[in-house]
C-alpha cells in the first residue's frame, strides 16, 4: 500500500487547482490518497478522468495504475493529450516519425516545405506495443486495467463500440486487429445491432475502406492486463497526421521492431464530453455497476507530489528512453528497406554524396558499427568520420556537422555533405523541455 | 496461489525423486508433523526431476508463435523469487511481462535483447529451488498441454472468424469462443452431442497426480478429469488408473449412459423429441423466410448429355481418379457463358430501400449447394467467367472437400451472384428450387437418365438425358429471358464446340 504522506500537499494543491472537467457530472475531487484509494481492494470496479494534457503524466498515471490497482478490480483511465506523437515500446522514432517537423521554433535550417503550424508536438514513447499515433486535443484515450484471468483482446473495444453505438454511431464496429472503424459503404445488409464485430455497412469486396478512429495497444503483465485505446472524435489535424508520420529515414532504415501499420483515419463527429460520458456510463454497465453510485475521479498535475508517479514521469521523459529503448537498426545511403521504398516518394529527396556507401549499426541507441568506404575520398578521411561516429550515442550529437568536421570548415567536403545528408535523415530533436 | 496441500505435494515429490537432492532434504522439510514414512511410494515410471531446468516461453495467445524480446530483467546468477520478471517481450500490438513461476537461480538467457523469441521453446535455464506443481511441469519439461488446462471447446476455429488461429493462452486471452457473435451466415457446427457423458464434479484436485501416474495415464492413453483419486485430497493414485482402465474395458460393449432417442424396448413410452434448431438449420429458415417473398418463375427442360459424356470419357480415360471430370464444371461454366450473354440474370436485387434497384454484378461468383454432415451449405465458386473447366473442378472438390470437413469460411459462402445446385447427384428429375436473396436466379440439375430417344432416321437411340429446372424471380426476369438463357446452356452442352470456341 502507498504511504499517505502525500495527503497534506496533495490538498493544498488540489484547493490551488481551477476546476477543469465540471462539465462532467459526479466528478468529485476527495482528498484522500490517490494510491490508497486505487490500491484498496475493496474498490473493485474505479474511474479516473485526467484533467491533465501533458502526455507524459497521463501515461505514468496510467502506468501507476497498472502496478497499483488490485488485481482482481476494473480501472477506466480516460485522458487526452496536447499534440504529440506517440510510439509504441520498441518502435523506432526516427523510423516512424518525421523529428524534423516536431519543434519548428528550433530548427534552424531553412525546409523547403513549411511545417504545419500547430506549434510544438510531443515526441513520446508508451509502455505498450504497437505502432505510432497521433494525439491532439480532438482525440480521446480510454484505458482499461483489468485482470488478465479473462482479459480478452475485444473486449473493452467491444464495449466502446457498445458505447458509440448508443450515440447513433451505428457503422462503427471492431475489426480483426482490434481496431475500431467506420464502415463506408452505402447499402444496408442485414446485421444484428448487438454484434460489435458487423455493421449494415460493410463492404465485402472492393469498395472504399473503412476509417480507422480507433487504435488498440496492451501492456500484460503477470495478473493484470491492460488495453488502451485512441479514439478520433473531432480532430482539427487529420490532414496533417500522415505529414508527422511519414519519415524522411524510412528507405534508408532497416529495424527490428513492430512497424506500424497504416490505415485511413476519419473523426467520428462527437465532442469529447458526451463520448466520455457514454463509456464511463458502458464501462459501469459492464462490470456490474449500475444503480450504484460509482465515482469518477478527476487526477492531474497535483499527483506528481506522489513519488511513485514523480519517478514515472521523470523517466519517461528521458533521452535514454525515448532513443535508446530502440531496437537494433542500420542505417545506410543506399535504399535497405526495400518496401518502404517502393512507397510513394517524400516531397524532398535527400543528397548524400556520390560515390560513397555507408553502413551505420545502432544498437541501445549507441553508433556500434560504423562503415563507410568509396573511391572519391582519402582513406584517411574515412577513418576520421569513423572514429568520430563510432560509439557516439545518437541522441547525444547536437549536431552532425560539428562532430564530423570538428567545426573547421577545412574538415573535409566529403565530411561535411554526410553530415548534411545525416542531418535531414537523423534529426536532432530536443524532447521535453516543458 | 499455491493451496497448502499442493505445496506439501510438491515437497515431497521433490524429495524423492532426485538422488542428488538428498543431502538438502532436512532443510526443505516443510511441515513437522507429517512423517515421511507415510509417503513413501515407488517411483519406477517417474522422471527424475534435474535441478537446473529450461524454463519455456508459454504461449501468449492469439495463435502467435515468436515474438521480441524487449529487455532483460535478469542475467546469469541472479537469484529470482517467484513472481519476479524475467523480460519483456512483444508481440504486435502487445508487450507482455514474463514472469518467473519458481523461485531458483537464472542460469542461462536463450536470447539477447531483440532477438525474437519463439513460443514454446526454452526462455532461460533456471535453476528451482522452490516447489513445483504439476502444473510447472508443463512449463519445464515441454510435454504436450496436460490436463490440468482449462480448455472451453474450439469451435471457435470453425466459425468464421477473421483472426484466424485462435490458441487458448494460459497467459493472454481465454478461449473467444464466447466472445464470437452468432455468424448470420449458416455455418458448420459441432455434431449435436447426444449422449452427454454421466456428469460428475470434479474435486478440488481431481487433476492432481504425481508424475509416477501421469506417466501411467499417458500409457493408457486415459484422461485424468474421467477418474476418482481416492488419495489424499482426491488425488489420483495409481490404482484408481488401474481400476479405471479396467471398467473401460468392461464398459466397451454397455450402451451409452443418457439416450435421449426413443429406443426399441417395447416398455419405454415413446414421446416426441423436442429439437432446437442447428446453426445450419437456424441459417436455412432465416434464409428461406426471406425467399418466401421472391415470385419464382418456374422452368424445366430436358438437356441431351450424350456428347458431353462421350468427351468427357475420353478426357477421363487417360486420367487418374483425381483428375477426373464430371458434368458439374462443364455445367457451371455454360452456366457462365449464358450469363454474359443475359447479364439481367446474375444481378442482386436490393428491395430495402424505397425503390428497389438492380445491381447488375460484373463478376460471376456461382455457389454451389453441397450437402455435408451438417446441412446444405452453398460455398461460394469466384470470377467463374475467367476459370478454365479444371481449374473450376478443382475448386469444386477442394470446396465441397471443406464443406465436409466443416472447415468452410464465412468468405467461403458469402458473395454468389447465381447459383447450382446439383441434387441429381442424390436424386430427382425436375426440381423446383429456392432462390436465395437477394439473387435472382436458381438452377437445379436433376439426375442423369438413359432414356431411348429418335436418332435422325428414325431409329432408336440411346439418350442420356438431365433435366434443367430453372427458377428467376419474375418481378426482375421475365419468362422468355428466363427461357432463353436456358436455351443457351443447353446449346453449348449439347453442342460442346460452341463451348469450346468461347472459352477465354
Amino acid at each position: 500500500m502507498a504511504p499517505s504522506r502525500g495527503l497534506q500537499p496533495l490538498q493544498t494543491a488540489l484547493r490551488r487547482l481551477l476546476d477543469g472537467s465540471g462539465s462532467i457530472p459526479g466528478v468529485r475531487r476527495t482528498f484522500s490518497s490517490f494510491s490508497e484509494t486505487l490500491a484498496d481492494q475493496a474498490n473493485k470496479v474505479q474511474r479516473y478522468i485526467s484533467h491533465s494534457n501533458d502526455p507524459y503524466l497521463n501515461l505514468t498515471i496510467e502506468d501507476h495504475i497498472l502496478r497499483n490497482s488490485p488485481p482482481d478490480a476494473a480501472v477506466l483511465f480516460l485522458y487526452t493529450n496536447r499534440p504529440c506523437v506517440v510510439i509504441g515500446r520498441n518502435q523506432n522514432p526516427w523510423l516512424e516519425v518525421n523529428l524534423s517537423i516536431l519543434n519548428p521554433a528550433k530548427t534552424q535550417q531553412a525546409k523547403d516545405t513549411e511545417p504545419p503550424a500547430i506549434g510544438s508536438v510531443d515526441l513520446v514513447r508508451r509502455r505498450s506495443g504497437g505502432g505510432t499515433v497521433f494525439h491532439d486535443e480532438g482525440n480521446v484515450n480510454w484505458s482499461i486495467t483489468s485482470p488478465r484471468g479473462d482479459f480478452t483482446r475485444d473486449k473493452h473495444a467491444e464495449m466502446v463500440v457498445r458505447a458509440l453505438r448508443k450515440l447513433g454511431i451505428d457503422r462503427a464496429r471492431v475489426n480483426e486487429r482490434h481496431d475500431i472503424v467506420l464502415d463506408q459503404g452505402h447499402s444496408r445488409s442485414n446485421s444484428d445491432p448487438l454484434d460489435t464485430h458487423r455493421t449494415p455497412y460493410m463492404i465485402d469486396q472492393g469498395g472504399p475502406r473503412p476509417l480507422k478512429v480507433s487504435g488498440s495497444a496492451y501492456k500484460l503483465t503477470r495478473a493484470r492486463a491492460l488495453h488502451h485505446g485512441t479514439c478520433l472524435l473531432a480532430s482539427p489535424n487529420l490532414h496533417i497526421i500522415p505529414d508527422y508520420l511519414h519519415s524522411p529515414a524510412r528507405p534508408y532504415l532497416k529495424a527490428k521492431g513492430v512497424e506500424s501499420v497504416s490505415s485511413p483515419v476519419g473523426n467520428i463527429g462527437l465532442q469529447n464530453e458526451i463520448f466520455q460520458k457514454y463509456v464511463l456510463e458502458e464501462f459501469a454497465i459492464m462490470y456490474g455497476q449500475t444503480g450504484k453510485q460509482l465515482d469518477i475521479k478527476s487526477v492531474g498535475e497535483e499527483y506528481l507530489k506522489l513519488p511513485e508517479i514523480r519517478k514515472g514521469y521523470e523517466e519517461i521523459r528521458t533521452a535514454d528512453w525515448m532513443y535508446s529503448q530502440t531496437p537494433q537498426f542500420s542505417l545506410s545511403n543506399s535504399k535497405i528497406n526495400e518496401e518502404a521504398s517502393q512507397k510513394k516518394t517524400l516531397t524532398r529527396e535527400v543528397k548524400f554524396p556520390d560515390g560513397i556507401d555507408m553502413h551505420l549499426t545502432v544498437h541501445h541507441g549507441i553508433i556500434k558499427e560504423c562503415d563507410i568506404h568509396g573511391p572519391h575520398a582519402t582513406t584517411a578521411e574515412f577513418q576520421n568520420i569513423q572514429s568520430r561516429l563510432l560509439h557516439r550515442k545518437v541522441q547525444d550529437i547536437r549536431d552532425w556537422h560539428s562532430l564530423l568536421t570538428g567545426g573547421s570548415p577545412s574538415g573535409g567536403r566529403t565530411a561535411s555533405e554526410i553530415a548534411h545528408w545525416l542531418n535531414e535523415i537523423m534529426p536532432v530533436v530536443d524532447i521535453a523541455e516543458r | 496461489m499455491k493451496t497448502p496441500t499442493a505445496r506439501e505435494a510438491g515437497t515431497l515429490l521433490s524429495r524423492y525423486t532426485s538422488a542428488t537432492r538428498t543431502a538438502t532434504i532436512c532443510c526443505r522439510f516443510r511441515s513437522s508433523t507429517l512423517p515421511i514414512q507415510q509417503y513413501r511410494r515407488e517411483f519406477h515410471n517417474s522422471t527424475a526431476l534435474k535441478i537446473v531446468k529450461p524454463y519455456l516461453l508459454a504461449d501468449i495467445g492469439e495463435g502467435i508463435t515468436e515474438c521480441q524480446v524487449i529487455q532483460w530483467f535478469v542475467k546469469p546468477g541472479a537469484r529470482v523469487e517467484q513472481f519476479d520478471p524475467i523480460c519483456e517481450v512483444q508481440s504486435d500490438k502487445a508487450s507482455v511481462e514474463i514472469t518467473s513461476r519458481f523461485d531458483g537461480v537464472i542460469k542461462k538467457l536463450y536470447y539477447e535483447a531483440d532477438d525474437m523469441a519463439k513460443v514454446g521453446k526454452p526462455l532461460v535455464d533456471i535453476d528451482i529451488q522452490s516447489e513445483i506443481s504439476p502444473e510447472d511441469e508443463a512449463v519445464i519439461e515441454g510435454e504436450p498441454r496436460n490436463e490440468a488446462n482449462e480448455v472451453a471447446p474450439s469451435k471457435s476455429t470453425q466459425a468464421g472468424h477473421n483472426n484466424g488461429g485462435i490458441e487458448v493462452g494460459r497467459n493472454d486471452t481465454k478461449a473467444v469462443a464466447e466472445d464470437i457473435p452468432a455468424p448470420s451466415v449458416p455455418l458448420p457446427a459441432e455434431p449435436t452431442n447426444s449422449q452427454p457423458q454421466p456428469q460428475r464434479q470434479p474435486s478440488k484436485h481431481a487433476s492432481l497426480a504425481v508424475p509416477a501416474v501421469r506417466h501411467l495415464l499417458k500409457q493408457m492413453k486415459v484422461n485424468i478429469e474421467d477418474i476418482e483419486g481416492t488419495g489424499k485430497d482426491g488425488r489420483v493414485t495409481k490404482e484408481d488408473v488401474q481400476k479405471y482402465a479396467e471398467a473401460l474395458k468392461k464398459a466397451d460393449v454397455a450402451p451409452p449412459a443418457a439416450h435421449t432417442r426413443p429406443s426399441t424396448a417395447p416398455i419405454q413410452t415413446i414421446e416426441d423429441e423436442v429439437r432446437q434448431l442447428t446453426p445450419v438449420q437456424r441459417g436455412m429458415f432465416k434464409e428461406m423466410t426471406r425467399s418466401l417473398s421472391i415470385p419464382h418463375f418456374l422452368y424445366t427442360d430436358s438437356v441431351d448429355l450424350t456428347a458431353l459424356n462421350t468427351l468427357r470419357k475420353k478426357f477421363n480415360h487417360q486420367k487418374e481418379k483425381g483428375g477426373r471430370l464430371s458434368p458439374l464444371p462443364f455445367i457451371i461454366k455454360a452456366v457462365s457463358l449464358s450469363l454474359q450473354q443475359y447479364p439481367l440474370l446474375n444481378s442482386h436485387l436490393n428491395t430495402s430501400t424505397e425503390k428497389p434497384q438492380i445491381v447488375v454484378k460484373s463478376e460471376h461468383n456461382i455457389g454451389i449447394a453441397v450437402d455435408s454432415p451438417s446441412g446444405l451449405l452453398v460455398p461460394v465458386i469466384r470470377n467463374v467467367q475467367s476459370q478454365s473447366i479444371e481449374s473450376l473442378a478443382a475448386e469444386i472438390t477442394r470446396l465441397s472437400g471443406l464443406a465436409k470437413a466443416g472447415k468452410l469460411s464465412a468468405t467461403d459462402l458469402s458473395g454468389a451472384t447465381f447459383t447450382v445446385s446439383n441434387i441429381g447427384s442424390i436424386g430427382g428429375t425436375a426440381v423446383a428450387p429456392v432462390i436465395v436473396s437477394p439473387q435472382v436466379g436458381i438452377l437445379g440439375i436433376g439426375r442423369a437418365r438413359a432414356v431411348p430417344a429418335f436418332g435422325q432416321n428414325g431409329e432408336i437411340v440411346k439418350k442420356e438425358e438431365c433435366v434443367f429446372s430453372w427458377s428467376a424471380d419474375h418481378r426482375i426476369i421475365d419468362g422468355a429471358m428466363a427461357a432463353r438463357c436456358a436455351e443457351s446452356v443447353r446449346g453449348y452442352l449439347e453442342n460442346i464446340e460452341t463451348l469450346l470456341v468461347r472459352l477465354r
